[in-house]
Parts: structure tokens; C-alpha cells; sequence
């Protein structure tokens, strides 16, 4: 094969492969003979190369806003998903993780020690004692984890195990212990999921000064989009105040959401009016709108943001 | 080799932790990969949408199939095979559908997806500035008549710089079918750019 003899068609047919280094060593030392002794086709060959590098011209490279919003869409599914996911199959999950045929039940360790609870209260009402050989059926196994493990001298292995036990709360959100493990909850890091349901609870007592200051907290800090939503959602009643203005204000100016932008811009300027007495109170966030059309790279928001400014007759400039 | 070995452990450490459950190892495993895979989808699809719908749904499904992953193939195969078998569905549908005009509607007016991608510095020569203008509109007409096979190989060489060998283990085929399919992939660009070359 190697020594069969290439002509100028049948190489440059090979010229692509050749370049991308795809051709077999057979196939590359015919294409490398014939060029030898070619100067047109070497010359069609630097040709071929100049046009393969054009291609990477039209190569498109996503804007990093693009990335930041896949991302934050991504966040806010996932936590959607595992929500769904424990709402909907808890029962199939709780099985799976009881029989061990989940390998994925990290995360539903929680959920499935609940559960234990909850059946161990509901069959203890109505099975009598003893009806299953002994178990107690109240009794909820620690999950453990592993921390040490050294080999003793008798030949036996000692583990030292950390042990979190479960334990079932309620009360009413006037309770203090109940309100400081909510307020803690909606500040955990690792649980997006958790912390959307915790701020939706607070949101239902957000006329306390404590739990506006966590809506605050979360609405300028959390990562996740879904939860600073959630977060500005309960405190919507509140956009009069100045400390909840001046939260939205720095949404307006920092937030990588549209979204929360656009909000944002809403309840700002709702019942703002050129003739409103609040019209000087609001020069900080007429300033920050018109700071806002500079740098805001999304139409929709920069739209929004120019008819809230021309409504009360403002300039959609700085100066 | 080491600093290679070095961040396949890290990997492997951070698979297993979501495979458990730890949604910031999760985390971490999409921002090592999700720039290419957009990158990937977008210049496939040549729309942000369609590339955020890969995106989402691509993950989604990592995330869903996690605890299935049995390291038989590298992670990055196993997601370069979900996301290109996203990009062939939408591919082959737009192709049955024979649509997609690139012109899309914005608030700044219309708008030419491609014309999103700046043209080749060209440094003043007319000349030159007239050869890449239409060798880029004759390279867009070209890929998009490739099929969609065809069009993923030649992506998946040219712009994302895999070896055949591993092109074959992402779309599921060998190494040969690959190459027959770039094979014929380059012949047809060679075919409608041949006054260029």
C-alpha cells in the first residue's frame, strides 16, 4: 500500500486528515511522497491550511453572561428537582434507601428518618405492642459516619463513628426556638432547597423586624436566584421602608438576575410620580436607575428601567 | 502525566461526593465542564436558546443518572455523549422542520445570529477583507448542508480538538467510522471552497 503511488487529486483529498494528523502511517507516507516531489500540491496544501485556520473564525464563543444565566437556571431547576423529587417519590425513595437499592440517598437520609418517625407514631397508635417481634418501632437509628478507624491490638478493629440523631420539632412561627431554626435554616449553605422553603415560611411573618433582616440577608447573599425571588417576594409589602429601599436599590445595581433586576425596578417606583412628595426621598434611587441604564446589558431590563425614569419625567442620563 | 492522574482523582473524589448526595461537589463537576459544553452546543445549534436548552437538559440528566455512572468511560465522555445526542435531536429536528432563520428579532432591531461573531481581523486590506467576508458566508452555507453526523464530527475535530479515537467512544462508533465521516465532511467543504484553495 505504502509504495503505490498517489496522484495530485487523490491527495488533496487527503489533505484535511493529513492536517488534523488522522491519517494512518501508510496513508501519511504516500500523501508526504507525493508532496516530495510536488510543488503544486504543496503549495495547494498551504492553501488548505490558511482556509483550515479561517474556520476557526466563525468559531463562537458564548458571552459570559449567557454562562451566568444557564447557570443560575440550572440552580433553580435542581433545586426544583429535588424538592419534586422528595415530594412526589418518597415513598419509592424511602424504600429503595430501606432495601439499599439507591446509591444516590445522601441526600435523603433526612427525609427517610423523618419518615421513620412518623410511621413509628402512626403504627404505634394502631398495632398493638409487640406485633413486630420486638422492634420498637418509635426508635430512629443515628446516621453515622465513619471518622476513625484504627486496628487494636487483639485483632479487632476499633471505628469511631459521628452519630447525627433526628429529631421532630413543631410550633408555631411565634415560637422563639421554632423562629431562631428558621432563621438559621434560611442561611444554610448547603441546601438551596431547604433555604427556598424556609424563606417562604418567613415570608408569612415578614412584618417582624428579625425575619425582615433575614429576607434582607438572603435577597443580597444567597446564590441561588430562586431563593432571592422568594426572598424579595415577602418582602414586597415592605418596598416603603427605607432599609428594604435601600436592599432593592443595591438588587438593582449588583443582582446578575434580570429578573430580580427587573423586580426590582418595580417596586421602587411603584407610586412614584413626578408631583409625589417621596420624589426627593427617592433621588438615591432615581440616581441608581440612571447609573443602571449605563452598565445594564439587558434590553428588556434597560427598557423597563427608561420608562420607570421617563414616567416621573427623569433624564435616562447621568451627568 | 502526574498533574493529569492528580486531577482525575480530584474528579473521581468529586463524582463519588455527588453521587452521595453533596450538591456543592455537583456543583463543582458542572463549572468544570459547562463552559465547553454551551461552547459545544452553541456553535452546533447557532442559537442561544437552543444552546441553553442543551445546557439545562444535559445536566438535568447528569444529574438524574449520577448513581448509574460507573466509571466504565471517562466523565467527560459519558457527558459529551448526553450533550451531542441532544445536539443530533435538535439538529435532525431542525432539519425535518427546514427552518431556522438566523435573523431573529431583538429590541435593538434584527439581528443576524452569525453577525454575532466578529469578523476576522483583516487590518485594513480590501483584499483580504472581501476573501474572508465570503469565505465565511461560504463555510456557513457548507456546514449547514453537512448532515448532522457529519456536522458533529466536524465540530467535535476542528473546534473542540478531540482525537478521532475518542469522537468514536462519544457517539457511540469506532474510530474508522469517525474518520470515514470527517472524511467525507472535508471533502464537501473541500468541494464548495475550492476557489479558496
Amino acid at each position: 500500500m505504502s509504495g503505490e503511488l498517489m496522484n495530485c487529486a487523490a491527495v488533496k483529498d487527503f489533505f484535511a486528515l493529513y492536517l488534523y494528523g488522522e491519517l494512518s502511517f501508510d496513508e501519511e507516507e504516500r500523501v508526504e511522497s507525493h508532496l516530495d516531489g510536488c510543488v503544486s500540491c504543496r503549495k495547494a496544501l498551504e492553501r488548505q491550511r490558511e482556509v483550515q485556520a479561517a474556520l476557526d473564525n466563525i468559531a463562537i464563543e458564548p458571552s459570559p453572561a449567557l454562562l451566568r444565566s444557564c447557570r443560575e437556571e440550572l440552580h433553580m431547576r435542581l433545586a426544583e428537582e429535588s424538592q419534586t423529587a422528595a415530594r412526589l417519590g418518597w415513598w419509592e425513595r424511602f424504600t429503595d434507601m430501606l432495601t439499599g437499592r439507591s446509591s444516590h440517598a445522601g441526600w435523603l437520609k433526612p427525609a427517610g428518618a423523618l419518615t421513620l418517625v412518623a410511621l413509628g407514631f402512626g403504627v404505634a397508635r394502631f398495632v398493638p405492642p409487640g406485633a413486630f417481634g420486638g422492634v420498637e418501632m418509635g426508635m430512629v437509628e443515628p446516621a453515622s459516619r465513619v471518622r476513625y478507624v484504627e486496628p487494636a491490638s487483639d485483632g479487632k478493629v476499633q471505628i469511631v463513628l459521628d452519630e447525627t440523631r433526628q429529631r421532630i420539632v413543631s410550633g408555631g412561627l411565634n415560637d422563639q426556638k421554632i423562629r431562631v431554626l428558621l432563621l438559621s435554616a434560611a442561611k444554610d449553605p448547603s441546601d438551596p432547597g431547604l433555604r427556598a422553603e424556609t424563606v417562604e415560611i418567613l415570608n408569612g411573618s415578614a412584618q417582624s423586624s428579625d425575619v425582615r433582616d433575614a429576607l434582607t440577608f438572603a435577597l443580597l447573599h444567597d446564590q441561588n436566584a430562586g431563593v432571592r425571588l422568594k426572598a424579595m417576594e415577602g418582602l414586597k409589602p415592605f418596598a416603603q421602608q427605607t432599609e428594604v429601599r435601600a436592599a432593592m436599590t443595591q438588587v438593582l445595581l449588583t443582582d446578575s438576575n434580570p429578573g430580580l433586576r427587573t423586580q426590582a425596578i418595580d417596586l421602587l417606583t411603584k407610586g412614584l410620580n413626578q408631583d409625589s412628595p417621596s420624589m426627593s426621598y427617592d433621588r438615591q434611587v432615581i440616581g441608581a436607575m440612571q447609573e443602571l441604564m449605563q452598565r445594564e446589558n439587558n434590553a428588556y431590563v434597560r427598557q423597563r428601567c427608561k420608562t420607570a425614569l421617563e414616567a416621573v419625567k427623569a433624564s435616562t442620563e447621568t451627568y | 502525566l502526574a498533574q493529569k492522574t492528580g486531577g482525575q482523582l480530584e474528579e473521581t473524589a468529586l463524582i463519588r461526593a455527588a453521587q452521595g448526595g453533596d450538591s456543592a461537589a455537583f456543583e463543582q463537576l458542572v463549572r468544570a465542564y459547562d463552559q465547553s459544553v454551551l461552547r459545544l452546543a452553541m456553535n452546533l445549534l447557532r442559537s442561544p436558546e437552543d444552546a441553553q436548552d442543551v445546557y439545562q437538559e444535559a445536566f438535568l440528566r447528569v444529574y438524574k443518572n449520577l448513581d448509574k455512572f460507573r466509571f466504565d468511560c471517562s466523565f467527560h465522555t459519558w457527558l459529551y455523549r448526553i450533550v451531542t445526542n441532544l445536539c443530533l435531536d435538535h439538529m435532525r429536528k431542525r432539519k425535518v422542520r427546514k427552518e431556522e432563520p438566523t435573523i431573529v428579532a431583538t429590541a435593538e432591531g434584527p439581528l443576524d445570529r452569525m453577525d454575532a461573531v466578529p469578523e476576522e481581523r483583516v487590518d485594513g486590506d480590501p483584499q483580504r477583507y472581501l476573501f474572508s467576508g465570503e469565505l465565511r458566508k461560504r463555510v456557513k452555507e457548507v456546514l449547514a448542508e453537512l448532515t448532522p453526523r457529519e456536522r458533529m464530527v466536524f465540530e467535535l475535530r476542528h473546534y473542540q480538538g478531540l482525537r478521532l479515537r475518542r469522537i468514536g467512544e462519544v457517539l457511540g462508533t469506532t474510530e474508522e467510522a469517525a474518520k470515514n465521516c470527517l472524511f467525507r465532511a472535508t471533502q464537501k467543504m473541500r468541494a464548495a471552497l475550492g476557489d479558496f484553495i
